[in-house]
């Protein structure tokens, strides 16, 4: 009972850590974008605070540097379970143009950290991380949110 | 005691570790840490081609992407000794101002974020989506625009986007003074941002801040004026402040803002009809070339050969005003939440920060390997 309760209302109440590692920022900044009052994430219950402790999703920007190759695993483990991994551009994926002879990314970031949902684009547009962010995460948390029970 | 924020961090939006030393809530001083995005820019650049290089320019920093392919064009152009029609010219200018308005924007938004004051940080967010537009409308992209090259820009515009550009902006320039009334008259932000985390003109000096951050401290220095564009055709005045504090920071920006607004009508109303490419003869080369960036002034320093890059080192504003920032700003702020707000002012771009040259003295080599490899170089070099 108290476990469907809160599959119900963790669906409704997203809480989001974005996590630049090693990408040009064009990513984060589009994110931050997604906040203004155009396209308010806000409505959808999806909040943004940077916290990994308490985070449901964490949208992944960058391909991996250096000093992400032991953090990124460490951001991962610290936030609670049902928690959904969201790449977000083509540096996550491919690594984009950094991942060439003498770039030190270790993308893609499936490497690492079980990735859910992945959207390409260098940035992708706000509205096309915002649908895919709606789409995938309230069913991937409630499933998780199940197989764990 | 000692407080480290970040690198994942509710105040910050990009990577970086802020070791604050803090004695009950006054921050005593502060560290910083960086590498957390260091990619190898420059020496995946070497040995390209500038068609593929100019790419990598691009991603240097998302936020003022703009400003450093026009800096990689333009070294290009000066190792060849040739200028860019003026119209193209005309073009790179207004699409450098856009993404001023647009950096600055973003700057006083995240100011105004970590002053928790949501209001003015959506009506921020808000003013710049139509700027994020005109952007788009004209070069088809909102952040990695691709559009300078070599010799010119890539497309023309046409009238008819120019003229909706010129609606976009006159219609932002119509509400835009309410908002600066509202933080400058505003009794608590005032409180918040007056003489909170100040930077003195010798310490800006000292630091060799850049940009507004040390134009808020009275250093009257913007490269536009040297730009031969801005310099021949455009009117234009440098905005600066004495104060130096998050205020004048703050401030300073907006105040860029109108000069960006009315330098994209001049150049609207004056553009003159004309080729936007030209053939660039490469040669042979080293040359360097410096830019005003939204944060400053950033350098590239390219030597050429034909169209292939031999060597190239990029200096951005970013990390002198983190320096600056580090070093003079959070020096006795009285709580930590204004310590947050201070980083905020100095505008930091992570991204375009990191950057890593190992010079080995004793062997005289250079080397470009990650941060990993530096801790490595230091453990070897101290074995040796
Ligand atoms: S995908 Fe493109 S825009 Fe996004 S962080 Fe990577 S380089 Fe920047």
């Amino acid at each position: 009972m108290l476990n469907t309760l809160k599959d119900i209302v963790r669906k409704s109440s997203i809480h989001v850590c974005l996590v630049n590692t090693g990408g040009c920022n064009g990513c984060d900044i589009e994110v931050v974008a997604l906040l203004s009052p155009r396209y308010d994430l806000e409505q959808y219950g999806i909040y943004v605070h940077n916290n990994p402790r308490e985070a449901d999703v964490i949208l992944v920007t960058g391909a991996v540097t250096d000093q992400w190759l032991e953090n990124l695993r460490r951001i991962y483990t610290k936030a609670p379970e049902p928690k959904v991994v969201v790449a977000i551009g083509n540096c996550p994926l491919t690594g984009d143009v950094f991942n060439q002879e003498g770039g030190s990314v270790y993308a893609p970031v499936s490497d690492f950290i079980p990735v859910d949902a992945e959207i390409s684009g260098c940035p992708p547009r706000p509205s096309e991380i915002l649908e895919a962010i709606l789409s995938v995460v309230p069913g991937a948390i409630a499933l998780k949110g199940r197989q764990n029970k | 005691m000692i407080l480290p924020i970040g690198p994942i961090h509710p105040g910050l939006k990009e990577p970086l570790r802020l070791k604050l030393k803090t004695q009950g809530e006054k921050v005593l001083s502060a560290e910083i840490d960086y590498g957390y995005v260091h990619r190898g820019i420059e020496r995946i650049m070497q040995g390209q081609t500038w068609q593929k290089s100019i790419f990598l320019a691009e991603r240097v920093c998302g936020i003022c992407s703009y400003i450093h392919t026009q800096t990689f064009a333009e070294t290009f152009e000066k190792i060849a000794g040739q200028q860019v029609p003026l119209r193209a010219q005309y073009l790179r200018v207004l699409t450098n101002e856009l993404d001023r308005t647009q950096s600055h924007l973003l700057a006083n938004s995240t100011y105004f974020k970590a002053l928790e004051h949501e209001t003015l940080f959506m009506y921020m967010l808000a003013l710049r989506e139509p700027v994020m537009d005109a952007i788009e409308l004209l070069t088809g992209n909102r952040v990695n625009m691709g559009w300078n090259v070599v010799g010119g820009v890539r497309m023309d515009a046409r009238d008819s986007h120019l003229q909706k550009i010129r609606e976009i902006i006159v219609k932002l320039e119509s509400e835009y003074d309410k908002y600066v009334e509202m933080f400058a008259h505003g009794p608590l932000l005032g409180l918040r941002s007056r003489d909170v985390g100040k930077l003195t003109y010798d310490e800006a000096i000292k630091a060799r801040a850049v940009g507004p951050i040390g134009r808020a401290s009275g250093l009257k220095h913007d490269l536009r004026e040297e730009h031969h564009t801005y310099k021949d055709n455009l009117d234009f005045k440098v905005i600066y402040r004495k104060e130096g504090d998050n205020f004048a920071r703050t401030m300073n920006r907006f105040d860029e803002i109108r000069v960006s607004l009315d330098i994209i009508k001049q150049v609207i109303d004056n553009i003159p009809p004309g080729d936007i490419r030209t053939k660039i003869d490469f040669g042979a080369g080293y040359d360097q070339w410096r830019n005003e960036a939204p944060r400053g002034e950033v350098t590239y320093m390219i030597e050429t050969n034909g169209n292939l890059i031999k060597e190239i080192s990029i200096r951005t504003p970013s990390i002198m005003n983190i320096d600056a920032c580090a070093k003079y700003m959070l020096k006795d702020v009285a709580t930590v939440a204004d310590a947050v707000a201070t980083y905020a002012t100095s505008d930091p771009c992570i991204a375009c920060t990191e950057r890593v040259v190992i010079l080995d003295e004793k062997e005289g080599e250079k080397s470009y390997q990650g941060i990993h490899n530096l801790n490595h170089k230091t453990n070897l070099i101290n074995e040796k």
